[in-house]
This record gives structure tokens, sequence and C-alpha cells, in this order.
């Protein structure tokens, strides 16, 4: 069971190689043919599965078989995690990214816009306060709140100073 | 309903050794276990206990509230304990019993008191940076000192909190302090990671996206952390699925759960100047930065430091926590990096053999 174990595990390092150049490719050069991610680790999955299966109606399997299963899903996970992350950490990532936000936000403002605008007419037409007004309280409660404390400060600035006067006395 | 009711014997089998049937047994018994705690879950979910340790409100500032845990106090020196702002609740840090690192710190002797920003709404977008370290982290400090009695403080800030207190404390070098703790927080944002790359001016405009939305929607700080990780929904599912025999793993889960849901918004002013001074020109370690009108210097940090980073942070990496202790003037300085992520390194099982002992015994051997 362990060469089949290892067996497993040097296929996975295998695709793991091929998934992560096959990425890196892919985030490089935007303009090539789609790519299906999934092709990288079907084959390795369909193996591993067939192993299993194999194991199983043998009837070898070991009782710590689904430690081993674990195991391997961990460190599957762990290969694509690190693969993801160094396709995230390039700069053809971070400009797709950025694109994308871009566009996002130059699609959703007008909308917003308009929302707000609609909302803020709906509530005036019901003489309910708008949700700008509710806000605008608001930020004068925190501006009274601040004022509050200046005076306070000051309080206890005059009262250190009284103190310190009648100290000395 | 009991868990024997659940039990199925593994029958004898010709040329299994009964050792063999025994581990199977033990594999059948927890699969049950797994299936009774999963159908719990889903049709029985129990709002977990979180935040078990006393404490007591000490100030309240808008939304900021200054929270004390009272401890047989060994130590003359308090800690303020300084978290990051938004993204997320800061009950992780008393997250249940046994489990907490406030609560660690008080059985240490330590009287502790947590700064909880609390969750700004869409009144406090005008709020900056510069006003938290000048308007609400030195009330805050104040606060603590006079609520303890003490003449000197200890600083810890974790994640975002050790950037915050780091520029409190280089532009104001009266601020009687006696030690300063940065667990995982980042200094010098040239080693940020993923996160410096993808809000690169180049490429993040922050001022088109705080003028277009306002303030930093919890849902989109979701998207940005789940996208550091994509495979981490999936590793918890597997990893709950494999100890979910596990009655305490459970629990656990339930109450990290609870907490790693919860995100919360960025005021906008705060995460315009936060992008543009920290992640992209980096002015802290530059020393180009101004708060109050006063020049932010970390070599006005004379006191002794203490820089603990995770190995596997990917949100503040090691090489960008650790250039604090050679920023500073103390002669007293020290930097760690202890296993564990961005979160384990202060909470769960691995934070309390590594990270809790180290930050209280380094603590203790200067309060």
């Amino acid at each position: 069971m362990a060469d089949a174990s290892n067996q497993l595990f040097d296929m996975w390092k295998k695709q793991v190689e091929e998934g992560s150049q096959a990425w890196l490719r892919m985030l490089g050069t935007p303009q090539a043919a789609p790519m299906d991610p999934q092709a990288f680790w079907r084959p390795f999955m369909d193996q591993g599965i067939a192993a299993w299966s194999r194991a199983m109606t043998q009837g070898q399997a070991p009782p710590d078989l689904m430690a081993q299963w674990k195991q391997f899903l961990d460190q599957w996970i762990a290969a694509w995690s690190k693969v993801l992350e160094q396709a995230m950490g390039t700069e053809a990532f971070a400009k797709t990214l950025g694109k994308q936000m871009e566009g996002f936000l130059n699609a959703a403002s007008p909308v917003k816009k308009a929302a707000e605008q609609q909302v803020e007419t709906s509530l005036a037409g019901l003489g309910l306060a708008s949700r700008s007004q509710l806000i605008a309280v608001a930020q004068q409660i925190v501006q009274l709140e601040e004022k509050i404390e200046g005076v306070e400060d000051k309080l206890d600035a005059v009262l250190r100073r009284l103190d310190a006067v009648g100290g000395s006395r | 309903m009991k868990d024997e009711l659940f039990t199925m014997v593994v029958p004898e089998m010709p040329g299994v050794s009964s050792e063999t049937r025994a581990r199977w047994q033990e594999e059948v018994n927890r699969n049950f276990l797994r299936m009774k705690h999963f159908s719990e879950m889903v049709m029985n979910p129990k709002e977990p206990e979180i935040g078990p340790t006393p404490r007591q409100e000490i100030y309240r500032k808008n939304k900021s509230r200054l929270y004390r845990y009272e401890s047989r106090r060994m130590h003359r020196t308090p800690v303020l304990f300084v978290p990051n702002l938004g993204i997320s609740r800061p009950y992780i840090f008393d997250l249940m019993p046994r489990g907490s690192f406030i609560e660690y710190m008080t059985q240490q002797g330590f009287d502790m008191y947590l700064l909880d920003w609390g969750v700004f709404g869409p009144e406090d977008n005008g709020l900056t940076f510069e006003d938290v370290v000048t308007k609400i982290l030195p009330r805050m400090a104040r606060k603590a000192l006079e609520s303890s009695g003490a003449r000197e403080l200890s600083v810890l800030g974790y994640c975002m909190g050790a950037p915050i207190s780091a520029s409190y404390l280089g532009s104001t070098p009266e601020f009687p302090l006696k030690n300063f703790v940065d667990m995982a927080g980042p200094i010098d944002f040239a080693h940020a990671g993923l996160f410096a790359q993808w809000l690169d001016a180049r490429y993040f405009d922050v001022d088109k996206y705080v003028d277009t939305m306002g303030s930093i929607p919890a849902d989109m700080v979701k998207a940005g952390f789940k996208l550091l990780k994509p495979t981490m929904d999936l590793s918890t599912n597997i990893n709950l699925w494999w100890n979910l025999w596990n009655p305490e793993y459970v629990s656990g889960f339930n109450a990290l759960n609870k907490w790693a849901n919860e995100y919360q918004p960025f005021p906008g002013e705060f995460f315009r100047q936060w992008v543009k001074d920290f992640y992209q020109q980096n002015r802290l370690v530059r020393g180009e930065l101004r708060m109050g009108g006063r020049p932010v210097s970390l070599r006005n940090i004379h006191a002794p430091v203490l820089a603990v980073g995770a190995k596997e942070d990917n949100i503040a990496p090691p090489g960008c926590v650790k250039p604090l202790i050679t920023a500073v003037s103390s002669t007293d300085r020290e930097y760690v990096e202890l296993p564990g992520g961005h979160i384990s390194l202060i909470a769960g099982r691995g934070a309390s053999v590594h990270c809790w002992p180290k930050v209280a015994s380094w603590l203790a051997a200067r309060s």
C-alpha cells in the first residue's frame, strides 16, 4: 500500500507541476486559446479514484486508508493553493483584477446613483426621511459627541491645573 | 439521543486481524458520529457562546468601545490591545473558554484593555486613518491609563492595529510606553504579499473606488479575503468533515465559523488613506507619514519591542512585520517567527502553545 501511496503522490506532484505551468502560461498569454483548467487534475483524480476502488474491491484496504486519503487531499489542496498563489501574484493577474474592478465601478456608478435618487424621491413622496437625511443627522450626533469630548478635555485640564495649584499651596 | 444507539459492530472476517477489525470499528463509529453531528448542525444549529471572559466597558466614543478585562494583576503595567479596524470583529481574541488569548493573558496576571473599534456606518465615511490615530486611539489609551492607575502602558497591536499603534507611538514620543508588541502587523508594505500587489497604484484606483462606493462594503472585504486563499473554504470543510466526530472540534468550529463569516465594512476615507499611504506609498517605514501635523518616525519608539510574524501568514507575511525591529530606536528588541497563519497565530490550539506563552513571558519580564 505504501508503494501505491508513493505512486499516487508522485503522480500528483507531476500533475501539480504541469498544472502550475499551464496556469502561468494562461495568465501570461491572455490571447491564447481558452484552456480547461480541469484537464490538469481530472486524469489524476480519475486514477486516484480507480486506485481507491481497486483497494476496496480487492478487500485489501487497510484501516488507515481514510487517513491516507485525507493526507492526500490535504497535500493536493496545499499544492493547488500554492499554484494559485503563484498565479495570483503575477502582474498579469493584478492588471486583470484592476480592469475587472474598473469595469465593475463603471457599471455600478450610474446604477447606484439612479437607485439612490429613486429611493430618495420615493421616500420624499411618502413624507419620510431619506437615507441621506438620516446619515446627516447621525453625522451631526458624531460631531456633537466630539464637541462634548473637547469640553470634557478642557475641563479635565482646568481641574488638573487647579489641583496642581492647590497642591503647591 | 445517545451515541450508543448509533453503534454498529464490524463482524469478524476471515484473514482480518483483530487489530485491523478494531480500527475499522473505530472508523465506523466515527462515521456514525459524523452523521449525528452533521444532522445536529443542519437541523438544530446552536448559537456558539463567545466572549467568555468577564469585562467592563470603560469608555465609548462613537462606535468604539474600550473594555477592561481585570486580572489578579501580577504585573504593574496593563496591556492595551489594539486590533484591526474593520474586516472582522474582535471577539476572536476572546472566542471561547480555554480558547481565548485575553483569558490566557488575564490568567497570567495582565490587566487587559481591548479597543473594540466597532462597526462603522455610512455616517462615519469621513473618518480617516489620521482621525483614528489622533482622535480615537489617544483618548482610549488615556482612559486605559486613568482606569488602571498605572503610569505606563504596554501596547499590543494585532494586524492593522500594529501600524495604527506604530503611527501613534511614532508621532507621540511623550506617550508613556512601557512595551510595544506587534503581532502579525504589517510595517514595511513593500513585502506585504498579494494585497500589496493587487492594491498597487498602477492597477487599483482607490480614489475611483471610494468615490463610487462611499464605504467599503463587508461583501467586498469578504471577496478580497476569499480571493487571497481560494482553497480555504474547501480545506475548512474537508477538515470539518474529518473531525466532525469530535464534539470539541465541532464547538470550536462553530465559534470560529461564526466569526469568520462576520466581515465588517471600512469607512471610505479610512480605506483611501490606508491604501494610499501604506500599501501604495509605504510611507510609515519611509518616515514620510504625518499624523495631526506631526511627523511619524518609528525612531521615536525607544521602549522594548517584540515583533511576531507567522510563517504562513499571507495577509501580513513575515517579511513585512520584521522590519519594525530595525526601524525603532529600542535597544531591547526581538523578532520571532512562529508557526501558523494570520489567524492561527493568535487563535486556536497552536496559538495557545506557541504565541500566547511567548508574548506573555516576554511582557512579564518587562512589566
